[in-house]
């Protein structure tokens, strides 16, 4: 399998704080991956030093075999390259539905306006918020803002899509639409990467789940290596903490 | 002494064409002042508003320091002393030099003195906008320059357009202060005609009244654009 990203020996701390603590991962073609653990087990930040949103204190992140930090590429282009989709969806909210899709792709893409809209239509229309184009963003619900945010990131043609706790803030109703367009694209064969708390979804879609604790990836595996027969103590102790709510 | 409302009245059509001149000026000064201010505002605003990180190089450091210094001297100064002041200093030491007319003078003294106030009232602007929008415009690969163009400033000014019109309303009253360097805008005008007809109330009570009017339309236009702002999809063209 093609390696699109890796990461290695990744270090991150706040203050005296060692959130990540020499972290290895890889992220290859067509896969999905999902990362679970407790809150401050460091799963967000390694997400956010993906694309380069967290500065590192220590690592490299190699976009096929290149350093990103060496300055052998542009830390601009590698990020159009890495879609991200935030828990709080970040829409911009002086623009409208359409012309959010559209902005990055003029800019940073320096597509044509037509074309630029023609594709913007196409991925709304996939998330199914198309007749909601015109619409000022601010006046859309939770749910719907996150579908216009995971359209905003696929108008950028991304070879990776990254998730920081997509559902986390929505209402519960809203939560299943979300869901239900990552597990679409997940079988479109999206690359995706996602931190969530939704046990089921994850098990459902990943083709690999890592389990993090205290800034190190715990263990890895497959869904069902990882949910039904997990190795380390604290993976058990994490997942019965989850079973029994 | 009383106030004669028909004498009153006599003094403005007698002198409607002064009047109108320095309304005239004074419109000049105050809408140029806040434009170019507001301009002078975005750019020292957008210097103060960078934040200076741990992990920046000491170079961008250093240069950092030096611009939150530089535009935190020149808000200090010009928000700290009279524009009356500014004018008569200003004015004075760049005469020998330049030669300058008064109005060219007042034109660029306004702007710079109302710049120091846009500056702080945009600062705030942006520093109200969500750090999640930086960070969504960084993740589509968009440069600092083109984040704060079509993400951050849009917002920052929307944010701030009742500050941002005030200081037009306050510009209309404050340009009467250029007439220390004979700028001759409605307060002069109004002091030549009083110095002419020697009835000082009631040439002041026209010039009370006519600086009502003008800040009160002023103001309507401020509320429409603010409302027109507000409608939908206002800030189109800074995305197609």
């Amino acid at each position: 399998m093609e390696t699109i990203i890796q990461i290695q020996h990744l270090q991150k701390h706040f203050g005296n704080l060692k959130v990540l603590n020499d972290v290895d991962f890889d992220i290859h073609k067509g896969e999905v991956v999902t990362i679970i653990g407790s809150s401050g087990s460091g799963k967000s930040t390694m997400l956010r030093c993906v694309n380069l949103l967290e500065r590192m204190d220590g690592g490299h992140v190699l976009y096929h075999g290149k350093d990103i930090l060496s300055g052998q590429m542009d830390v601009n282009e590698y990020r159009s390259k890495v879609g991200m989709v935030f828990q709080s969806f970040n829409l911009f909210n002086n623009l409208t539905v359409l012309e959010n899709c559209m902005l990055g792709q003029i800019r940073v893409l320096k597509k044509s306006k037509e074309e630029a809209k023609a594709t913007a239509l196409k991925f709304l229309d996939e998330v199914g918020m198309k007749e909601f184009a015109n619409k000022p963003s601010t006046k859309l619900s939770g749910g719907q803002k996150q579908r216009v945010a995971i359209a905003r990131a696929l108008c950028m043609d991304p070879e990776v899509l990254l998730f920081d706790e997509p559902t986390s803030a929505l209402d519960p109703e809203m939560v299943g639409d979300v869901l239900d367009v990552m597990k679409k694209l997940a079988n479109e064969g999206l690359t995706m990467v996602i931190v969530t708390h939704e046990m089921q979804f994850a098990r459902e879609v990943s083709d690999r789940v890592i389990f993090m604790d205290k800034g190190v990836i715990a263990e890895q595996g497959s869904p069902e290596q990882l949910f039904e027969h997990p190795q380390q103590e604290r993976t058990q102790q994490f997942l019965s903490r989850y079973q029994s709510r | 002494m009383r106030i004669d409302i028909a004498k009153t009245w006599n003094i403005f059509v007698r002198n409607i064409p002064l009047f109108q001149y320095g309304i005239e000026m004074t419109l000049l000064f105050a809408f140029v002042g806040t434009f170019a201010g507001f301009v002078v505002g975005l750019l020292v605003g957008g210097i103060r508003a960078i934040e200076i990180n741990e992990y920046d190089s000491t170079v961008i450091k250093v240069l950092k320091n030096i611009g939150r210094i530089i535009t935190g001297l020149y808000i200090w100064i010009f928000r700290g002393t009279p524009m009356m002041v500014q004018a008569m200093f200003i004015y004075y030491a760049g005469k020998p030099v330049i030669g300058w007319t008064p109005i060219t003078a007042g034109l660029i003294i306004i702007s710079i003195n109302t710049g120091a106030y846009m500056a702080e009232i945009i600062r705030s602007g942006i520093q109200s906008v969500d750090k999640g929008q930086n960070e969504a415009a960084m993740s589509l690969g968009m440069t600092t320059m083109q984040t704060l163009m079509y993400v951050v400033f849009p917002q920052a000014i929307k944010n701030s357009f009742p500050s941002i019109g005030n200081q037009l309303i306050v510009n209309i009253k404050d340009s009467s202060m250029l007439n220390v360097i004979t700028v001759t805008e409605l307060y002069f005008q109004t002091t030549s005609v009083a110095g002419s007809n020697y009835r000082v109330m009631e040439t002041f009570l026209v010039s009370a009244i006519l600086y009502l009017i003008l800040t009160t339309l002023a103001s309507f236009l401020l509320n429409y654009l603010e409302k027109r702002m507000d409608s939908e999809g206002s800030m189109k063209d800074f995305c197609s």
